[in-house]
């Protein structure tokens, strides 16, 4: 890679933050109440794309046992719980990974 | 009145703190694959301009494959149609200075996105919802920036985080099922956030080189159908 190459990159990768931020107009009417509705899926994709890999194949135990923690706590609407339950699920993954070794 | 902003930032270095640490953890991944195939100038300064680590991981990966200019061009663009509808999202919390929105770009994360619009959405509309949005996408993306060249430093210069690896990665789940969560407020919405899940899991598996895509796709095939009931709160 040379210095041409990586400021190309870096200009895609500001120009499509620049772009929706502060070029294109404000979304309004249809397009607006789309978009209020759009952000917890796009949370809940994200989450999806971490937990799957590109082969694609599942991520290893103890990711999805932090992910399955947060999930359980999820309706009670805490981050904070969110965040300790899925370490707890993290932790518990990996005794059983290393039970079952 | 005068105490509530420091409070504030406070809360939030405090919110993106386990973040802040995995991107950390992610950015030393990153200087430590980096460094033998372009180099420590060039693996330091991609970090500062480009501040992207899904971009950056896959431009390593696609260059180590030998790729030519054009595709890894390309991939980016692709990696990067999501900062589109996330920035669409966000406008409509942000204040009217197009400087200011343009400056505030540059931290437009999936982190920082999820952290704002938390924050934004606990605040009625108006004058205050756009300090509180401005003010923690400035503050989270600066504490992720940091972190990020941070990690990528300390990843040049050979650090080792043996058994970090695995915690930084389930971070990342943990925190968008959290933000989810908090922002998916009524039963329709969490439908939608369900299906959403489901659709990306779809892309993943039947079209995995399409997966970047997935959360435009995802966040679209959701949203778009009008919701039948009353209206929901947002």
């Amino acid at each position: 890679m040379n210095g041409l190459l990586l400021a190309a990159i870096a200009a895609i990768t500001y120009g499509s933050r620049l772009a929706a931020m502060a070029i294109l107009p404000r979304p309004t009417g249809r397009l607006e109440q789309v978009l209020a509705r759009v952000t917890p899926a796009i949370f809940a994709s994200i989450a999806t794309l971490s937990l799957i890999t590109e082969q694609p194949a599942l991520v290893e135990g103890p990711i999805l046992l932090a992910a399955l923690g947060a999930l359980i706590a999820a309706p009670r609407r805490s981050f904070a719980l969110c965040l300790v339950a899925g370490v707890l699920g993290y932790f518990a993954g990996e005794a059983i990974a290393s039970a079952m070794r | 009145m005068a105490a509530e902003p420091s409070v504030s930032v406070a809360r939030t270095v405090a919110m993106v703190a386990p973040a802040a640490v995995a991107i950390a953890v992610f950015g030393v991944l990153y200087g430590a694959a980096a460094r033998p195939l372009i180099g420590p100038e060039l693996t330091i300064l991609s970090s500062m301009i480009v501040f992207s680590g899904a971009t950056q991981f896959t431009v390593i990966g696609l260059l180590a494959a030998g790729a030519a200019a054009p595709a890894v061009l390309a991939t980016a663009a692709i990696l990067n149609v999501r900062h589109l509808m996330m920035g669409a999202v966000l406008r409509s919390s942000l204040g009217p200075s197009r400087l200011k929105r343009a400056l505030l770009a540059w931290f437009l994360l999936d982190e920082s996105f999820g952290f704002t619009m938390l924050a934004a959405e606990r605040v009625p509309q108006g004058a205050e919802r756009i300090e509180v949005a401005e003010r923690t996408l400035l503050v989270t993306g600066l504490c992720c920036y940091a972190a990020w060249l941070l990690g990528t430093g300390l990843g040049i210069l050979g650090a080792g985080l043996p058994g970090l690896e695995g915690v930084a990665a389930a971070v990342f789940p943990v925190l968008f099922i959290a933000l989810a969560a908090l922002t998916a407020r009524t039963r329709s919405v969490t439908v939608r956030t369900v299906a959403a899940a489901a659709i990306t899991a779809v892309v993943c598996v039947v079209l995995p080189d399409w997966r970047a895509l997935a959360p435009v796709v995802a966040g679209l095939a959701v949203a778009l159908p009008n919701d039948p009931g009353p209206a929901e709160a947002s």
